[in-house]
């Protein structure tokens, strides 16, 4: 779905944003893009978007060198979910996907309804300004109109941003059902539970380079100690130890009289991007 | 092409609904006309000076019924008091003595031979008339330029300017960038909107002061001269509310643009007042295109080249802009 090789991309003489990205998307694949502030991850999502053109290196999606493509087809192919919730104010949730949808082939098209049914938006709120919405609703709104093309291809910007955990747990499943379909996401994020929960392979990204792309899991497995810290209650008194997870196969190694916990000492992915790149996703 | 030029085409129209810009539109409309017949006429028709006589000995039999007689040298002192601009005329003692407060020394000449002239007004000779329109409506149709230039060039610039400052603040241009359409449609859209706007108002404010035979004989010129200067002005303003920051850095700039910049021009076509360097003002050009208009002239074809060509190249500017922000961060 997506090919990048050699992505190299400067806003000036000195300020180089990106340094020779190379990495693949596949067809129906979640891809999590993974960076501190400045890192270059908004820069490349603008030149896989097409508002960025002047870019070293080649980029290709749908098969097809992003500086030939049709950009018609292109754009129809695509949904966008901005950082921000980026809508008419003074229109309504309705009269806003209406406006967007009118964009596309009409066969393409959801039923603005039903997308905003599945946003879980409330109805009475359907038909009221945005500017009177609270940040969640404009997110799902804003999520609606990267949905409303159908899009093949979805790039999602911080898409939990601003909803409560709730709707999180609603975005995910959103994102989970149109992978499902078959589109294919790229995910970009600070939140390291998105990327470890949806993410079927993460890109960590630092200065401009990337310095690890793999699954979750294998990153964390690669960083991880294989250790588990054990809780237990010996002789009446409440004890803990680390020890190998390996030893665990035979058994716990030690007396006890009963095993209150079992704790892995697995990092998290963010622990695992702050040993990658020495600093936190702030 | 044309689904997504009427989408943007609704959309603006919509956002100038409810920015209430139409209604603001009528309300100029109906403040101009209101200026045009309630006071500016009456004031054209007002004579210029007022004049008092103190004429004890009934002298002055020829007087023009313009000349208030006062009773008294303390009355004649007493109503230059209160109008410092009038011209007191004292006949106590037989030649008639000139009395007035001192303004600027050319003024100061006319005031005087003005004030003589009323006291004999059969002996002035009548001018050679030249031209068709009786002096209102060349009053009519001098303040109708002039606010029509001021409606578009200061009124109608703003209303563009605000309308996508709204949108820029809403953060909507860069969703635009995504979308499936030729992104100078987006700009074409506006611009259209803004110009049958505009060419609404001309036709009204033309129509209601200048009555329909005269604005419709005029009509098809102001229409094209309004075209243009509609097309700058939104261009200008669409570029401003692109380039500047915020709507604070843009009433500076509106200052600049609908005061200094409109005033030398208001000055020399329509005073005396002459400046060296108005010749290489472009609003001077347009305004006179305007008022050609107007007066049936016939539109410079070298001023017409001249502002297709700066419409040209403002559409390239805004659109340049319009790139820019779409790539720029949320």
């Amino acid at each position: 779905m997506i090919q990048v090789k050699d992505l190299r991309f400067s806003y000036g003489k000195d300020k180089q944003a990106l340094q020779g990205l190379d990495f693949t998307v596949e067809d129906g694949e979640i891809f999590g893009f993974l960076g501190p502030n400045g890192s270059g991850k908004s820069t490349t999502q603008k030149i896989l978007t097409g508002i960025l053109k002047g870019f070293g290196g080649t980029v290709s999606l749908f098969g097809q060198d992003i500086k030939t493509i049709h950009s018609r087809e292109f754009f129809q192919a695509i949904g966008v979910l901005f950082e921000f919730p980026y809508l008419y104010a003074n229109l309504s949730a309705v009269d806003n996907l209406n406006y967007f949808a009118s964009f596309y082939p009409k066969a393409q098209r959801r039923v603005v309804g039903e997308v905003l049914e599945l946003l879980e938006l409330k109805p009475e709120a359907w038909h009221k300004p945005v500017a009177s919405y609270s940040k969640g609703m404009r997110q799902r709104v804003s999520m609606a109109r990267a949905l409303i093309s159908n899009p093949r291809l979805l790039f999602l910007d911080e898409p939990t941003s601003g909803l409560d955990p709730a709707g999180a747990v609603l975005f995910r499943r959103i994102i989970q059902q149109e992978r499902e379909k078959g589109t294919t996401v790229f995910l970009t994020t600070h939140n390291m539970m998105d990327a470890d929960l949806l993410c079927h392979r993460v890109a960590l990204m630092v200065g401009g380079r990337l310095v690890a792309l793999d699954r979750p899991k294998n990153l964390k497995e690669a960083q991880s100690s294989h250790q588990v810290v054990v809780d237990y209650l010996y002789q009446g008194r409440r004890k803990t130890k680390t020890i190998a997870a390996q030893a665990l196969a035979a058994g716990l190694p030690f007396a006890q009289d009963e095993l209150l916990s079992l704790h892995s000492q697995e990092p998290s992915l963010e622990d695992v991007f702050i040993r990658y790149t020495g600093r936190g996703l702030s | 092409m044309g689904n997504d030029f009427g989408a943007l085409f609704r959309k603006d129209c919509r956002m100038l609904v409810t920015g209430k810009f139409f209604w603001m539109a009528l309300g100029f409309l109906l403040l101009y006309t209101a200026y045009v017949n309630l006071g500016y006429l009456r004031f054209m028709e007002m004579p210029p000076y007022h004049v008092y006589l103190y004429d004890p000995g009934g002298t002055q039999t020829q007087a023009s019924e313009l000349v208030q007689l006062v009773p008294s040298l303390e009355a004649l002192d007493a109503a230059l008091l209160e109008d410092t601009n009038g011209v007191g005329l004292d006949a106590s003692t037989g030649a008639v003595q000139v009395v007035l407060y001192p303004g600027a020394e050319r003024i100061d000449r006319h005031r005087v031979d003005y004030a003589l002239s009323l006291l004999e007004p059969q002996d002035s000779r009548p001018p050679q008339v030249i031209g068709s329109n009786t002096p209102e409506q060349k009053a009519r149709k001098e303040i109708t330029c002039e606010l029509l230039f001021f409606e578009l060039a200061a009124v109608g610039f703003l209303g563009i300017a605000a309308v996508l400052f709204k949108e820029k603040g809403m953060g909507v241009i860069r969703v635009h960038a995504v979308l499936p359409l030729r992104k100078s449609l987006f700009l074409l859209s506006k611009l259209a909107v803004f110009l049958l706007c505009d060419l609404g108002f001309a036709v009204l404010l033309t129509l209601m002061n200048l009555g329909i035979p005269d604005g419709g004989a005029v009509l098809p010129a102001v229409l094209v001269q309004t075209a243009m200067l509609s097309l700058m002005m939104a261009l200008v303003g669409l570029l401003c509310a692109l380039v500047l920051k915020d709507f604070r850095q843009f009433t500076l700039a509106y200052l600049v643009i609908a005061i200094f910049a409109a005033t030398p021009v208001f000055l020399s076509a329509n005073t005396s007042v002459k400046f060296d360097w108005i010749g290489y003002h472009p609003f001077y050009h347009i305004y006179m295109g305007l008022k050609n208009a107007y007066f049936g002239g016939r539109a410079s074809p070298a001023d017409t080249i001249g502002a297709v060509v700066a419409i040209m190249l403002l559409f390239l500017l805004v659109e340049l802009a319009f790139r820019r922000e779409m790539g720029k961060e949320g």
